[in-house]
């Protein structure tokens, strides 16, 4: 079985990739990124940040943006859609 | 030779998978008839649009082609044309028979409106059909004859980790064969759009994706319509795709790495090789329909937590690497893909047996949407009926 609990898909990334569901409190071992302590309840697949992120602050998967966020996000924290938002295709925009 | 399977020679070219006659309804009133004629008739495939009549300009073009298409496809081996006036039903048989598949027609015109001795004389005609290209054979077949649709549904973020790139290995594998390989779904370029331009063959190319995406981008905000809340979905959310930049990063790696070699219309044939996307809708009932029109014979489409649809034309490869999916839908899921993110198997080694299912497929093994008859065909419409 795997030795990592979660993994990074790039360096520039911010968020890991959940390889299981993972419950709060767990020590977090990240394939390609270092250990992180989980915040909250993460499901399998969902993101969990890496490091904290600013409200308003780009979010990065794959290297490359995927949203921003809308809300201060610290390292261990379940990164979903309550606390990043779409840049694009809204109708402010 | 492990690159090539056994598939029908079409007189125009072109090669099969399949060796269908397909009973199509052109028009909505026929459409109780065709599914009559295709339900008497074993060995049969039906579609029936239920549109046809009061459509103009661009929503009636997209109709015409969808339906010839369709009849054109190399999986097709003769049709058998269903409608309702003589001239409409005409110029869509003489279309698809330009194009090389045998057509035979029957029109409520010619039966005085009389849907029952509509069915009389289509049963006939499908019957002799059946059995005229039961004597064809297959015969082995290089995978440069190969045109292939990848669409992905149901998406979750173990898709585009691992669902989506496992295909594109494998479309990546077609292309370096000489084949064609199509995707579509131009919602889901939207925040890789970036990417897909940088692959575009011509800089014409690279321009055609971002226009494309500007103009699918646009069309909900010049309604007054927020994205947010429509795509990603309900399913795609619950699986940890959070935004539609997220959902169409992972999306587009189901088109492997290859140059892009044109932007298609929706339903619009390749005219050469290569990996090509077709600027069409997210919805992937119509997205797949129009890859079948464009030539495809064969489907894969990726799901994370599964989806059960498949084109009636073309055999449609189920594909899932969630860790779950295919053991909870083992007569859905064709192919397991689950290795790749447990670290059981390596990526390569997943593809390469990918492939090889591909081949096996094309050469007569059943999917499973073929063994439960999941197949359909949906039309896009652009605009309202007169």
């Amino acid at each position: 079985m795997s030795t990592w609990d979660a993994f990074l898909l790039n360096p520039a990334d911010d968020v890991a990739v959940a390889l299981r569901p993972i419950a709060a409190g767990e020590a977090v071992r990240v394939r390609g990124g270092h250990s992180v302590t989980a915040r909250a309840d993460i499901p399998m697949a969902h993101k969990l940040a890496l490091r904290a992120i600013a409200a308003g602050a780009s979010v990065r998967k794959y290297g490359e943006i995927i949203g921003q966020a809308c809300t201060t996000i610290a390292a261990g924290d379940h990164v979903h859609v309550h606390n990043i938002v779409s840049r694009r295709a809204r109708k402010s925009a | 030779m492990t690159d090539s399977f056994l598939g029908y020679r079409r007189a125009n070219g072109a090669v099969g998978v399949r060796n269908h006659v397909l009973v199509l309804g052109i028009n909505g009133l026929a459409g109780a008839a065709t599914r009559r004629i295709g339900r008497a008739v074993r060995g049969t495939v039906t579609v029936a649009t239920p549109y046809g009549r009061g459509q103009i300009g661009p929503d009636a073009e997209i109709h015409r082609r969808q339906l010839i298409g369709l009849a054109g496809n190399p999986n097709v081996a003769a049709a058998l044309i269903v409608g309702v006036d003589r001239k409409t039903l005409d110029s869509v048989a003489d279309a698809v028979a330009a194009g090389g598949t045998t057509v035979e027609t029957v029109a409520l015109d010619d039966v005085h409106e009389d849907a029952l001795a509509l069915t009389d004389v289509g049963i006939k005609k499908a019957a002799q059909l059946a059995r005229s290209v039961s004597n064809q054979r297959r015969e082995p077949c290089p995978v440069s004859a190969l045109r292939v649709g990848v669409e992905c549904g149901h998406s979750d973020a173990t898709s585009g980790l691992a669902g989506n790139p496992l295909v594109g290995k494998v479309s990546d594998r077609v292309v370096d064969s000489g084949g064609a390989v199509m995707f579509g779904e131009t919602l889901e370029w939207l925040g890789a759009e970036h990417l897909l331009a940088r692959r575009g063959a011509r800089p014409e190319v690279a321009k055609a994706i971002t226009d494309a995406v500007a103009r699918r981008e646009a069309y909900p905000a010049s309604l007054g319509i927020d994205l947010l809340g429509n795509n990603p979905g309900q399913e795609n959310i619950r699986g940890g795709l959070s935004t539609i930049e997220e959902k169409s990063l992972g999306a587009v790696a189901k088109g492997g790495s290859r140059p892009i070699a044109a932007v298609l219309g929706h339903a619009e044939a390749p005219t050469g090789r290569g990996l090509h996307v077709m600027d069409g809708p997210g919805y992937s009932p119509e997205s797949i329909t129009g890859f079948v029109a464009a030539g495809a014979q064969l489907v894969f489409f990726t799901t994370g937590p599964g989806n059960s649809y498949c084109s009636a034309i073309a055999p449609t490869i189920k594909v899932s690497a969630h860790p779950q999916t295919p053991g909870r839908l083992p007569e859905q899921i064709d192919f397991d893909g689950s290795a790749i993110l447990s670290g059981r198997e390596e990526a390569e080694a997943v593809a390469a047996r990918l492939h090889t299912h591909m081949l096996a497929v094309a050469s007569g093994s059943a999917t499973w949407g073929e063994i439960l008859g999941e197949g359909d065909e949906v039309f896009v419409r652009l605009g309202p009926s007169l």
